[in-house]
């Protein structure tokens, strides 16, 4: 499964907005340039992972996590981008502690609700019940009638 | 910093990687708590072309994300040094190269002339 080289490049639109908001207003940059820092901030993100991938393996993790991630920055002498990442991190981690908690409350309502739906499901049943059981009595009292 | 390895591992997504307008991430409700804009699918599939990468976590791929970002305004902003020496308001190629040769933390991008660095995916 060969990967082809454009997928592995960051789309172009946010590099350009990226760049654009880092540098003052009326600052331009040519193509060539922005496919420079395009390429060379995949190479920043390849070069991080295996980074990263050391220290997993050193503490004999299989799975990649945030903590690799910033020791890598460290090693690679952009200790400058530690502090703001750890900052960016428990903002993230907040927003996805919010995403679960609501879906898990949007979860136990509805359960509630399903709950509430089928115990009236049920009192209809035992009152069909009661009504069959009636009919059944009349119609015997008929018959020792007739006997 | 408690570091409970709680990241979940990846799922598959399906392709990714198409040409198509690029998608954020989702917007964030606090002000200047600015989340990655980089679409964390593509993030992904840098990670993943790494052989020696089994798992990663969703949190290692969006610091990842992150860390990009701010390695693209840093860049940017070494670059524009250069051009501002040479009185121009447009941003060269030549400038991003004197930055990577001038910024030791920038050695690893020496060579950017190759198309993309050689990695093999099997």
């Amino acid at each position: 499964m060969a990967e082809r080289p454009e997928d592995l490049n960051l789309p172009n639109a946010v590099i350009t907005r990226i760049i654009k908001e880092a540098l003052p207003d009326g600052v331009n940059i040519s193509k060539e340039a922005r496919s420079a820092i395009s390429r060379a901030a995949s190479v920043f993100v390849l070069y991080a992972t295996s980074c990263a991938n050391n220290f997993a393996m050193k503490g004999k993790r299989k799975t990649l996590n945030a903590s690799d991630v910033l020791s890598a920055m460290e090693e690679m002498e952009f200790q400058r981008f530690v502090t703001p990442l750890k900052e960016a991190l428990e903002a993230y981690r907040r927003e996805q502690k919010g995403k679960k908690e609501a879906s898990e409350q949007k979860k136990k309502d509805k359960d509630k609700k399903t709950d509430a739906e089928e115990q009236d499901k049920s009192r209809d049943e035992d009152n069909e019940e009661d009504e069959e059981r009636l009919e059944e009595e009349e119609q015997n009292e008929e018959e020792e009638v007739d006997n | 910093m408690a570091a409970a390895g709680s990241g979940t591992p990846l799922e598959e997504e399906g392709p990714s990687g198409e040409a198509a307008a690029p998608q954020p991430q989702a917007p964030t409700s606090a002000p200047g708590a600015r989340l990655s804009r980089l679409p964390l699918a593509r993030v992904k599939a840098l990670v993943k072309a790494d052989p020696d990468v089994t798992l990663a976590g969703q949190e290692a791929i969006f610091i990842l994300a992150r860390a990009a970002e701010l390695f693209v305004e840093t860049i940017a902003k070494d670059a524009y040094c250069c051009a501002q020496q040479g009185k121009r308001k447009t941003l060269q190629r030549r400038d991003l190269d004197n930055a990577i040769e001038a910024v030791d933390e920038f050695a690893f991008l020496e060579d950017l002339s190759i198309p993309f660095p050689d990695i093999t995916v099997s």
